[in-house]
């Protein structure tokens, strides 16, 4: 299997605004050194809390964020040395879906035209073919031909998320990142839009980087999970390792309290474990592991030492 | 909110057409446009119908409307006859509104989406100078300039544009620091869109509302600013407005009220027009608004 | 005679396709230290059930049209606002599922609490924040005095929520109305709110509405479930019996439709169970079951709206199912 990208030591920074003229500027890392590979045709999953920085790794990964350090080779080629135009042409290759089908598209466009858009700024075939193929794409997705001239205001949320996805293949693309598809839409909507990445995926051989924080989610669409928590992967393994063998704290802990069909109020069930408090502030982070504070299986020198990510997993007493 | 589109038949229309529909179904606007048209009218081809010179003295000063048949409106303090002042004054007036507020959209929007969009310095930098122009006095300044150069319609259009542009700026700027930011953004330059088509296509049709309100606002404040201009005798003196006709006679207002009232009536009903027609223009290129 | 009876509730809006019929006869019942579950796809009508209970349906373009609200045996339809205003916070509370916007920004989440309880009850000031502290640490905010004058942006999204239940429970009502009390929560947290409701309904015996779209969620939490589509309940029962043996097509769907999340095994899982299409809006319902469009298992007798009826512990409204044909 051949690796279509390839992040090494992925690290962003946002400079904060200053809190006095002569304070010294603070930053927040909200991506820190991470490492990764996503394999031509599967769905690289990468789940956490909210501000675990998944959103900034995966847009840094693509070049859609600004101050990123380190390396993103997307097929051999290293994309932040790429020149703008050269970026540009790439894109045809790299697409995106987001999470709110509300914001993400256009609201003074017809969504006709925000198909289309890609083919023209790309310069992609001709008027005529450019326009076969938003039929094509339309009918791909699961939308009518007669649905063509409206605007994206007159769909449902999952409807604009077609909309997003017939965007997002216009161009013929190798990979498309999600940024949590689903996470906006009701269950019943969500299982059609994760039926229909399924089966584009088969159908296109196309890679996946795929955003949730919904363990359901990417238990169902993902191959391989990295678990971020504060800007850091803390583990990474294939799905089945993952949700048969857990080992990272935190990855048990994500894993006790998601809900569950199985766990109810009748039979007493109570949750095994519990976190207690929130994650820290990503400015300022701790020194040593970023989950020490809330870990049932903290020691001393998980307050002092950051753990190295080896075998998968980044955690002290679970590499011992 | 309950939309869905699987009732909706479209009917594919022209984007202007479906437009040019929205507009005529607000009331409102379509009388702006009504009394617009008229004005225009007026201005343009009334001196036809009534033929009259506006410059000519014809009649003792201060007659007062409806008494002689010949000057149904009256005539100034020198004599001249209303209704032809009225009619030719017209067009100058217009211009300078309208040339004033394109002025004032284009550097506003230009200076405003460069600071908005790109940030940082050059935000600084944009807005340091647009600090500079909202500063200074708008009348004093406008007159300096006036006064520097030939006090001819062109100068005060300019004029009024220079001064009154920043406002429009910081509106836009604030319109596209909110949307740059919006997912469809992002979206547009993961397709590989342009800075500048980004700026044009994407975030400009969004930010227009507010402008488009402000430009209407624009070109009745222009107008007004030449009346003012005009008032403190700064106006061009050998091409007859409705703000010269206020600013020459307004010595007299006690003794006789309409000479600036017409006028004044005249640049209100124009302004209130415009306004409506804003709008009418706001809602019709909202596609939210539209029927589902 | 349970605590409280929502019996046969007709809510109107005013729209610009003319009145729409939001919520069309929706009859529940909740009795005292129990949690009843409300679950339905977006817009179906759970927020307007629980604001109709609140008396606070925006009027317009809202208004009730029909029905009765008995809390404790009092009518709450048409009473005056004062008594309203009374029972609003003594008698019943309601979080939202907001916790950012639903906090006043410019005061501490100590005046907010302490304000709420001088409301209700005839205490000093001092006295009303020392409460607000206990209730503060009760619902597990560490340094709870340090905490009590922090401003809401301050405070994480979770500890916001608590706030907001601290200051529901301060005058121990006997309603509580949840309106997707965790769904802006990480699921870390969102565990840690259910156990914390969980905690107060034992120890006040408090009546517990649990408006949620998440199956999970009403695992854990209910012990009774109204599933909602379009305006109406179209199924009811104990919890078990809904999650085990739904008998509704779209609770079927509902259910069948999540992803599972036990132990990965070897290659992909299998596509998910869908419900095709979606809900129709309020103004295109027609006279049938508002599920048809969706259902697989529609026939003629559907061109009628069903009601709700057939077993009295676990009614649906659905004629395949009280005909046995699924
Ligand atoms: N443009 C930005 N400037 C400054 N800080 C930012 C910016 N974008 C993100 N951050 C910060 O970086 C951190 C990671 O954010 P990110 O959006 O990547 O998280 P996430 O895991 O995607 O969260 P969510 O689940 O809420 O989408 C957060 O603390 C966030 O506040
Ligand atoms: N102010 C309003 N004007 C018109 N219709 C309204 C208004 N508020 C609600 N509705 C309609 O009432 C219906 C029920 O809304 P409600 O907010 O109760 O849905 P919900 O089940 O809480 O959905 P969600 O899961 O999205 O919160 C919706 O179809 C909505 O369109
Ligand atoms: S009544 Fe008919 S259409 Fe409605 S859910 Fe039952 S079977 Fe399906
Ligand atoms: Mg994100
Ligand atoms: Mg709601």
């Amino acid at each position: 299997m051949s690796v279509i990208l390839e992040a090494k030591d992925l690290t962003v920074r946002f400079p904060m605004p200053r809190k006095s003229l002569f304070a010294e500027r603070q930053h927040l890392e909200a991506v820190r050194s991470i490492s990764f590979q996503l394999e031509k045709g599967r769905t690289l999953g990468i789940v956490g809390e909210s501000g675990s920085g998944k959103t900034t790794a995966a847009m840094a990964s693509i070049r859609l964020t600004g101050p990123a350090t380190g390396a993103v080779e997307f097929e051999g080629e290293d994309l932040f040395t790429l020149d703008d135009e050269a970026m540009r042409k790439r894109r045809a290759d790299i697409q995106l879906i987001f999470q709110d089908p509300y914001s993400s598209l256009n609201p003074r466009d017809r969504v006709s035209h925000i198909v289309q858009e890609p083919l023209d700024l790309l310069e992609i075939g001709d008027e005529a073919s450019r326009k076969a193929r938003v039929e094509e794409l339309f009918k791909l997705v699961g939308l009518r031909p007669d649905q063509l001239n409206l605007f994206p205001h007159q769909f449902s949320g999952g409807q604009r998320q077609r909309i997003s996805i017939a965007r997002a293949l216009a161009t013929n693309p190798k990979l498309i990142v999600c940024d949590e598809p689903v996470s906006a839409l009701d269950v019943a909507i969500q299982a059609q839009i994760l039926n229909l990445l399924a089966k584009l995926q088969e159908e296109l051989g196309l890679s996946y980087l795929f955003i949730s924080h919904d363990l359901g989610v990417i238990r169902q669409v993902c191959d391989d999970i990295a678990v971020m928590y504060l800007g850091r992967i803390v583990e990474q393994a294939s799905r089945d390792e993952l949700f048969t063998n857990p080992r990272h704290p935190y990855t048990q802990a994500l894993l006790a309290a998601a809900p569950s069909l199985a766990r109810r109020k009748s039979s007493g069930a109570k949750r095994p474990q519990q976190l207690k408090g929130d994650p820290p502030s990503p400015i300022n982070p701790p020194p040593g592991c970023a989950f020490a504070e809330r870990c049932p299986l903290a020691e001393a020198v998980c307050k002092q030492m950051p753990p190295p990510l080896e075998n998968g997993v980044a955690c002290h007493v679970a590499n011992r | 909110m309950s939309d869905s589109a699987t009732t909706t038949t479209a009917e594919a229309q022209s984007p202007l057409r479906e437009a040019w529909i929205m507009f005529r179904r607000n009331k409102p606007a379509l009388v702006g446009m009504a009394i617009l048209s008229l004005i225009i009218l007026a201005t343009l081809y009334g001196a036809f119908i009534f033929t009259g010179d506006a410059y000519d003295i014809v009649w003792a000063p201060h007659e007062p409307p409806l008494v002689t048949p010949e000057f149904p409106l009256g005539t100034d303090y020198l004599g001249r006859d209303l209704v032809a002042g009225l009619l030719t004054g017209g067009a100058p007036t217009l211009a300078v509104g309208a040339a004033a507020a394109a002025i004032t959209m284009v550097i506003g929007v230009a200076v405003g989406a460069l600071a908005g969009f790109f940030g940082g310095w050059v935000d600084n930098a944009l807005m340091r100078f647009t600090e500079f122009f909202q500063v200074l006095p708008a009348l004093l300044f406008a007159m300096v300039l006036v006064t520097l150069f030939t006090p001819s319609l062109t100068m005060i259009a300019i004029a009024i544009g220079v001064v009154s542009w920043p406002q429009t700026a910081r509106l836009t700027r604030a319109e596209f620091m909110k949307i740059k930011n919006l997912e469809y953004v992002t979206a547009a330059r993961a397709i590989g869109a342009k800075n500048g088509r980004i700026m044009w296509r994407v975030i400009l049709p969004n930010a227009l509302p507010p402008l488009i309100v402000s430009a209407t606002l624009t070109v009745g404040v222009a107008i007004l600013f030449e009346a003012g201009l005009s008032f403190l005798g700064l106006g061009d003196p050998n091409t007859m407005s409705w703000g010269l006709m206020i600013g020459s006679n307004r010595a007299d207002f006690l003794e006789a009220w309409w000479p600036v009232t017409f006028p004044g009536v005249m640049i209100f009903l124009t302004v209130f027009a415009v306004s409506l027609i804003g709008d009418g223009l706001n809602d019709a290129f909202n596609p939210k608004l539209r029927e589902r | 005679m349970a605590l409280l009876e929502i019996n046969d509730l007709k809510v109107e809006f005013g729209t610009r396709y003319g009145p729409v019929t939001a919520l069309d006869g929706v009859s529940l019942e909740v009795e005292a230290g129990e949690t009843l579950g409300v679950v339905g796809e977006s817009g179906c009508g759970k927020s307007i059930t629980a604001l109709s209970v609140m008396g606070l349906i925006p009027s317009p373009p809202g208004k009730i049209a029909g029905g009765s609200i008995k809390l404790g045996g009092e009518e709450l339809i048409g009473l005056p606002d004062k008594r309203l205003r009374q029972l609003r916070g003594s008698d019943m509370a309601m979080i939202f599922q907001e916790p950012m916007t639903s906090l006043n920004p410019v005061f501490t989440a100590g005046d907010q609490i302490a304000e709420a309880i001088m409301l209700h009850q005839d205490v000093g000031k001092a006295e009303a924040f020392n409460r607000a502290v206990e209730l503060l640490d009760r619902v597990g905010i560490p340094e709870a005095r340090r905490r009590a004058s922090d401003y809401p942006h301050q405070l994480s999204g979770g500890m916001r929520q608590r706030v907001m239940i601290a200051m529901a429970v301060s005058c121990q009502p006997k309603v509580l109305i949840a309106d997707e009390p965790t769904t802006a929560l990480d699921v870390t947290v969102q565990a840690q709110i259910f156990d914390l409701l969980n905690d107060i309904q034992r120890d006040f015996g408090t009546a517990i509405i649990m408006i949620t779209h998440d199956m999970g969620a009403i695992a854990e939490m209910a012990d009774r479930v109204a599933v909602m589509y379009a305006g109406k309940v179209i199924e009811q029962g104990v919890a078990d019996d809904i999650l085990d043996n739904p008998k509704h097509p779209y609770a079927q769907g509902l259910i069948a439709c999540i992803p599972a999340l036990g132990k990965g095994d070897a290659g992909r899982p299998p596509p998910l169970a869908e419900i095709p299409g979606v809900v129709p809006p309020l103004h295109l319902l027609g006279e049938g079951c508002a599920f048809a469009d969706r259902c697989a298992h529609k026939y003629d007798a559907c061109a009628k709206a069903p009601v709700l009826g057939g077993d009295t512990a676990h009614p649906v409204a659905c004629h395949a199912s009280a005909e046995a044909r699924i």
